[in-house]
């Protein structure tokens, strides 16, 4: 081999293997830190659920992100504060074990009527946090944070984290002040470069990662849900129960609130059910749409676990499952607004007798999931981050 | 000098078109207009539609020849959802070319049929929003067409025009459960013709009150010329033809009213018509 053939064939394989080592994502931002490399979370598809979920492109689910969003939720310096009189988290009014609600029996929020940190009571009362990731149908109770919303602050629940720190019914703080706290905390910034690749804390990542733990939220092993499986039988007054809640001549709940073809136990969407005849409240669904029809609308909820109690309606004015029954059977309020399938209207109601209520009763109680109440999965870390 | 010969075509290749069927919702010849008490049916109630979700399967093009085919390539897909406040369910495309030619009709089943009426075939919304209550008999609604109508005694009343699977009802009173107190109904109105079934008789025997049409037109599919064709649902025919139909007969709610029902299908095999834009 001639000098110049080597020089030239040496020349190559050195460009070559500069090609073949170019830049690397494993890369890691400090030299000390592993890589960034998030394990995707797969969110398993309970039986006869929908398969479609709805998760934000830009925020992708993963094990690393739950984790982080976990310490968050319950995490009092949510509210950008240490003070303890000033600490607020989701967890404040998103109680596990009462559904993500506060729960009727609170002891500093009576009634479950819950208020921020100064003292203003919130507009409408808390909505469960249950299979909201397969909600595609605008979030709250008149639906305002919906996908294709105009306004791109108001689309999906990581903007309710941001709703949640700054309103004044809330956590009434700073969003500034929050990052910049988090980034204080020993334990914290790590947790972010794990689940988004920086160390920096944004608002942004704050948002996302609580909003991946809230969309781990699944609750589907109730007695119902094993019914449907075929693996237990439900009693004979839960059976009848389950007869009234799905026919027009019994009940009647379920062209809103699900059933058999749809264990999600809601559909997501909005009704006026006829519980007035004037509609002053000014964050209907009305407020939304801007459409007169949708005057005293509002979302028709999920019935899983609401057997643990109230209070229910969008301002909280039943107490217990008896008085919606009640009101479902005898106390329904004409107005042109009532939706058309609420069509025992001009009756006043189902007109249930006792015995019917209470079969009803029994069926909504296998509703009732006790292993998503006390999932340790969705429960208060023993320590948070930079605890010892 | 390198030549390299060219391809010759041995034969013609068949010609394919484009196909679609686009679903109109119209009251007398007009464009239905939703939450508008405005329209008047055979029965004389006067009434407004808030809104019409209904399934429609095995859509098939009738050749000439009489040859049907189907507008999709895998039959399970043949089931389409139309909801006339989702605009995108109005076209329904053909999910592949479809031989050029001349077609003297189409082909299509209002709601599902027995085979294809199973329960949890669609679990995502809003077609699983459609399911039907086991109990009356599982699958899906064929249709819902909600409304209000002025009853006979003046009030706007809701109604839920919804059809499925019907069931006949152990009228002798024998349950499958255990005998409850029935309750007091009294103050209801029963409307002639109504009979508000024992809420938990056993069912007996369930109907399948589906039914298909095929209608006549006739036209022709080129290649590089689509093809849209005019599905029309005339609404006011639901309320008359074999029958006339009065909600102040049968009231607000049907599913558990097969003689509703049956009423309603055997009039709505008129309801449905083809117009050619061309």
């Amino acid at each position: 081999m001639s000098a110049k053939s080597f020089i030239l064939k040496t020349l190559l394989a050195f460009t070559i293997s500069l090609f073949l080592t170019g830049c690397s994502n494993d890369k890691p931002a400090f030299p000390d830190e592993p890589g960034y490399k998030p394990t995707p979370y797969e969110i398993e598809i309970p039986y006869a659920f929908p398969t479609k979920l709805n998760i934000p492109n830009d925020n992708p689910m993963t094990e690393e992100g739950v984790a982080l969003g976990r310490f968050l939720f319950y995490d009092g310096r949510l509210s950008g504060r240490t003070h303890p009189d000033s600490l607020m988290s989701c967890s404040t009014c998103h109680i596990q074990e009462n559904n993500f609600e506060p729960g009727i029996d609170h002891p500093v929020f009576e009634g479950g009527f819950v208020h921020g940190l100064t003292g203003q009571q919130t507009h409408h009362v808390v909505l469960p946090l249950v299979n909201l990731v397969w909600n595609h149908s605008g979030y709250g109770w008149n639906g305002g944070i919906y996908k294709n919303n105009d306004n791109p602050n108001f689309r999906t629940i990581e903007d309710f984290v941001r709703i949640a720190v700054m309103a004044s019914d809330e956590m009434d703080g700073d969003t500034n002040q929050v990052k910049a706290l988090f980034q204080s905390l020993d334990g914290y910034p790590e947790l972010f470069y794990k689940a988004f690749g920086s160390q920096q804390i944004t608002f942004n990542n704050i948002e996302k990662a609580i909003a991946q733990f809230v969309r781990t939220f699944v609750s589907a092993e109730a007695k119902i849900d094993r019914y449907l499986r075929g693996e237990e039988q439900l009693s004979q007054p839960e059976l009848n129960g389950f007869i009234l809640f799905t026919t027009e001549e019994g009940a009647d709940c379920f062209h809103c609130h699900g059933g058999f073809g749809n264990p999600l136990f809601t559909t997501h969407l909005f009704y006026n059910n006829g519980k007035d005849t004037v509609f002053d409240d000014l964050a209907d669904r009305f407020a939304i749409t801007g459409d007169i029809m949708d005057k005293g609308v509002y979302k028709a909820p999920t019935l899983r676990n609401i057997s643990l109690g109230g209070p229910y309606m969008h301002d909280g004015r039943f107490e217990t499952l008896d008085e919606v029954i009640d009101f479902y059977s005898h106390h329904l309020q004409v107005s042109e607004q009532v939706d058309p399938l609420m069509h025992h209207l001009l009756r006043g109601g189902v007109q249930l007798t006792p015995n019917e209520k209470a079969d009803l009763k029994a069926f909504i109680s296998t509703l009732h999931d006790e292993n998503f109440l006390k999932n340790p999965a969705y429960s208060k870390p023993k320590k948070f981050p930079d605890e010892p | 000098m390198l030549v390299i010969p060219g391809c010759k075509k041995t034969e013609e290749a068949t010609a394919f078109g484009d196909f679609s069927l686009k679903v109109k919702h119209e009251v007398e010849g007009e464009a239905l207009k939703t939450d508008a008490l405005i329209y008047t049916n055979a029965a004389g109630n006067r009434y407004m539609v808030t809104e019409i979700q209904w399934f429609i399967s095995d859509i098939q093009l009738i050749k000439e020849d009489g040859e049907a085919l189907g507008i999709t390539q895998n039959v399970d897909e043949n089931i389409f959802y139309i909801d006339t406040d989702i605009e995108e369910t109005h076209t329904i495309n053909s999910s592949y070319p479809i031989p050029s030619g001349n077609y003297s009709g189409i082909h299509f089943t209002f709601g599902l049929d027995k085979e294809a009426n199973k329960s949890h075939r669609f679990v995502n919304p809003p077609e699983s929003f459609m399911f039907w209550p086991e109990y009356l008999g599982g699958g899906y609604h064929y249709m819902k067409l909600n409304g209000k109508w002025i009853n006979e005694t003046g009030a706007i009343e809701p109604f839920n025009f919804h059809l499925g699977i019907g069931q006949e009802y152990d009228e002798g009173g024998k349950s499958g459960y255990d005998l409850f107190e029935f309750g007091d109904r009294g103050h209801y109105q029963h409307c002639d013709g109504y009979m508000p079934p024992q809420k938990l008789n056993s069912v007996t025997a369930f109907i399948h009150n589906n039914f298909s049409l095929k209608l006549p037109l006739n036209f022709t599919i080129k290649t590089g010329e689509p093809v849209e064709i005019d599905l029309i649902m005339n609404i006011e025919k639901w309320f008359y033809g074999y029958k006339v139909y009065d909600h102040d007969v049968w009231g607000g709610a049907i599913m558990q009213q097969q003689e509703a029902m049956d009423i309603a299908c055997r009039n709505g095999v008129e309801a449905f018509s083809l117009r050619s834009e061309k």
